[in-house]
């Protein structure tokens, strides 16, 4: 690996760090950074590193800030790896973890959830990310079999319509229920669809967790074929590539991370758009870059705009999706213009 | 090698190939040729297994296509095709390393020091190695091609299936990608299988070829059946002519638009015109003339409508004679694409014009004569070359239609009438004293209206021959004699 991508990882951390000390200490009542440094070893690892750290400071830390700082984390990285596949697979840089209805699938059953008031035995709160994660996965199956019934090969421009037509027909749905809702039930949902990452705690992040890493690393072995799919499917194909397999694969370890995501903080937008676009104007699009540094890269971002949600008009909260854009849009348009104007690449 | 058994097979419910056998010969370069929609796209990508066969089995050297692993094929086999578009922005030498895919092996499936070598190794063959850093999408469609190539070659396979890798190209580039390719399939040994849109190109590259009909193969065989003009207007429905390439014996193609029947004037007579000046006779006509020359320019078998004798100096002697006379056609406003040249020392005005009609052929001729450096062809004693001045030059026009074999005949026709002038004239060869046969720089053409029947014969056997050879003989006597009326003249 050259210096460059070096400096790249390195960077990288250092700004995926960053960012979470930030938001961990910067907050309404503030806590040291010793002390933060101190409670995340002892009760992380169980490491007494004989700092002081109040009982107080501990608990707000650990059960509040460090779950909400994660939660953050792994909700921006998965959604910035599934954008950079999805991108990368459908050949498309408009595609983003949206594009082929996993993630309605996921709102309509939280939506769902929220309507009918539903608390499955055993499962409390959970019932709501579970629901969601189960319609999401019954969503990606319904697009599969769409795809299979209309082209054999599995062709990529059939997976984006299909995903465009559950979609906007999921959508609808959404509206439906939206509509027949009363006024309370109207703005919980709304409030569900434009996102959070607050009030979790770590169960939450112990949902996520295992989807995200089934899914990147599903993704990160399969950064060849990414790679390979830039030519198209049949170039592709002729110099190796299995693309069938290649493409069911990379369409399940980008629904699994996306469809996981929505289901424990509803539908951020942007992060899975943009970030992999930044991410290929600083590496270039080798996906066996692109992948695990959007990963990083987004998980530092969320948290990052996640700090900004709750800041701003504290001790009101923004929804975190309105943040990722009004961010991450001028911050993109920045990059764009200094490559048309520097040297940077092309997408 | 590349072999197919009685391969079925298409798109489902359409079987666009109906059951072909094919045998593509282990290291020879094959061209698949057919107009649009005979199936040769379809049947590549049965080759390719884009396309899976209905019925029969196709085998690469020797292993059926059937039970062989994508990563097993693409280690044998590499395809390049028209044009790929590549999205994001991969540099050259990314794109190329993809040609390695195949050869990737362990956890982390990185490239290999051999993968490296051989990525250096087909940039270099492929002149792309300067561009290596170079965004793919910013670089030409000719350098293109060639990275594609160089990914192609990167595979280092055995069998190299191509559809159309030219086409786009300008022939500078496409020349340059099959030049390149041509030379690794002779290094490689590589068997080479190739859709080609142009029959000249195929007929240049390829070694063998087949050509396909209706999804049927019409005709298999090595390119020179390519001269075979009633199979190419079968299976192309285009009037085509063969012709030998002047310098690669290959066949070459000349296609020719369907036309309507001109009416064209039979008047040969109205359309020629004869324009003497100081030191130069013009003859032009209203309409190119098929023609067979052997002048300074205009030589060989062309179209022209300029035919022109130049006087020079007797002891003119230049180094590069076509220059002189190019100059000479600029100066005037002639075009020198579309003229005839010859030179001669000979006083323009002893010029002898005749118009004829003998057995029915109506024949025009021009002929300069002098004798100075008159030769017997047979003589064996000369010692060096004569090369003086002083020519019988001959113009022969008429109103017929000849083909190229006709031509020739009709240029031996006059060459035999000017011989039997030449010595009915009591022409000798100085050196030898015996009858001469000519002159040491004679120059002759034919040109031919092209109007009428075509003929495929204008020797001494045919009324055109026959008028061909009195005419000459008849100008030619009377040249001759004018010119020894000014000898005697400047003698006095």
């Amino acid at each position: 690996m050259s210096k460059r991508f070096v400096f790249m990882y390195a960077a990288a951390a250092v700004f995926l760090s960053g960012a979470s000390m930030l938001s961990l200490f910067y907050s309404s009542v503030t806590v040291p950074v010793a002390s933060i440094v101190q409670i995340i070893f002892e009760r992380g690892i169980g490491l007494d590193l004989g700092l002081t750290a109040s009982e107080s400071e501990g608990r707000i830390i650990w059960d509040i800030r460090l779950p909400r700082v994660m939660l953050a984390m792994c909700v921006g990285a998965s959604l910035a790896l599934a954008g950079a596949a999805f991108q990368g697979l459908l050949r498309n840089p408009l595609a983003d973890p949206y594009t082929i209805g996993v993630s309605s699938g996921a709102s309509l059953g939280a939506v769902i959830v929220i309507f009918f008031q539903l608390s499955l035995a055993g499962l409390g709160a959970f019932t709501l990310p579970l629901a969601a994660i189960a319609s999401g996965f019954a969503t990606l199956l319904i697009v599969f079999g769409l795809v299979q019934l209309t082209s054999r090969s599995l062709a990529i421009e059939t997976v984006i319509l299909a995903g465009i037509i559950i979609s906007s027909f999921i959508g609808a749905i959404i509206s439906l229920i939206i509509s027949l809702g009363d006024q309370d039930a109207m703005t919980q949902i709304i409030y569900w669809l434009y996102g959070s990452v607050g009030m979790r705690g770590w169960g939450y992040v112990q949902l996520l967790a295992p989807f995200m890493v089934v899914g990147a690393v599903i993704l990160f072995v399969h950064y060849r074929e990414l790679n390979a799919m830039a030519l198209g499917e049949e170039a592709a194909e002729h110099i190796g590539v299995n693309v069938k397999r290649g493409k069911v694969f990379i369409l399940i370890g980008a629904s699994l991370l996306t469809g996981a995501a929505v289901a424990v903080s509803g539908t951020i937008g942007f992060v899975g758009l943009v970030i992999p676009h930044l991410v290929r104007i600083l590496t270039g699009p080798n996906h066996r870059h692109v992948l695990p540094l959007s990963f990083i890269v987004g998980g530092g971002f969320l948290v990052l705009a996640d700090l900004a949600a709750r800041t701003i008009i504290a001790p009101e909260e923004l929804p975190i999706g309105v943040l990722t854009a009004l961010i991450g849009a001028p911050v993109f348009a920045l990059l764009l213009i200094r490559k048309r104007f520097g040297k940077g690449r092309a997408f | 090698m590349i072999e197919l058994k009685n391969v079925t097979g298409g798109y489902p419910g359409v079987p666009v190939i109906d059951a072909v056998n094919l045998t593509i010969r282990q290291g020879e370069f094959f061209a698949l040729l057919g107009p649009n929609g005979s199936g040769k796209t379809t049947l590549f990508k049965l080759i390719t297994g884009t396309l899976s066969a209905d019925e029969g089995e196709i085998f690469l050297d020797g292993q059926a296509l059937s039970s062989l692993s994508k990563l097993e094929k693409a280690r044998k086999v590499a395809v390049l095709s028209q044009e790929t578009h590549v999205s994001f922005d991969f540099t050259v030498e990314e794109i190329v390393a993809l040609g390695r895919y195949a050869f990737q092996t362990g956890i982390m499936k990185s490239l290999s020091q051999e993968d490296r070598r051989v990525i250096e190794e087909v940039m270099a063959l492929t002149e792309v190695a300067q561009y290596r850093d170079k965004p793919f999408q910013t670089i030409s469609g000719g350098e293109k091609q060639r990275v594609l190539l160089a990914k192609a070659l990167a595979q280092q396979p055995s069998i190299f299936l191509l559809d159309e890798p030219t086409n786009h190209l300008d022939i500078k580039h496409a020349f340059h990608i099959l030049d390149l390719l041509k030379k690794w399939q002779r290094q490689q040994g590589t068997t080479v299988f190739a859709i080609l849109h142009d029959l000249n190109v195929a007929s240049l590259y390829a070694d063998r070829a087949a050509l396909m009909k209706d999804g049927r193969i019409a005709e298999v065989g090595d390119v020179s059946m390519l001269k075979k003009e009633p199979l190419l207007q079968d299976v192309y429905d285009v009037k085509v002519k063969a012709q030998a390439h002047p310098d690669v014996a290959k066949p070459q193609l000349l296609m020719a638009p369907r036309e309507e029947k001109t009416n064209r004037s039979d008047d040969f007579h109205a359309g020629a015109a004869v324009h003497t000046e100081k030191g130069l006779i013009h003859i032009t006509f209203d309409k190119p003339l098929r023609t067979i020359a052997d002048g300074v320019i205009g030589a060989g078998i062309q179209w022209l409508e300029h035919f022109c004798n130049f006087h020079v100096p007797k002891h003119y002697d230049p180094a590069d004679p076509a220059e002189d006379m190019k100059t000479w056609l600029a100066h005037r406003g002639i075009p020198q694409e579309n003229a005839l040249g010859m030179v001669t020392a000979v006083d323009l005005a002893d010029a002898v014009f005749q118009t004829k009609t003998i057995s029915g052929v109506e024949v025009m001729v021009m002929v300069t004569a002098g004798t100075e450096n008159a030769v017997d062809i047979t003589y064996e004693g000369r010692d060096r070359p004569v090369r003086q001045t002083g020519t019988i030059n001959l113009m022969v026009f008429l109103n017929r239609s000849l083909s190229d074999g006709a031509l020739v005949s009709a240029a031996m026709s006059a060459a035999e009438g000017k011989t039997k002038a030449v010595i009915d004239c009591a022409v000798t060869d100085r050196f030898s004293g015996t009858s001469a046969t000519g002159t040491s720089t004679d120059s002759v053409v034919i040109g031919a209206s092209q109007t009428g029947e075509k003929m495929t014969d204008a020797g001494s056997g045919t009324a055109a021959g026959h008028a061909i050879g009195r005419a000459v003989y008849e100008a030619v006597c009377e040249a001759v004699h004018r010119s020894y009326k000014r000898e005697d003249a400047e003698q006095k």
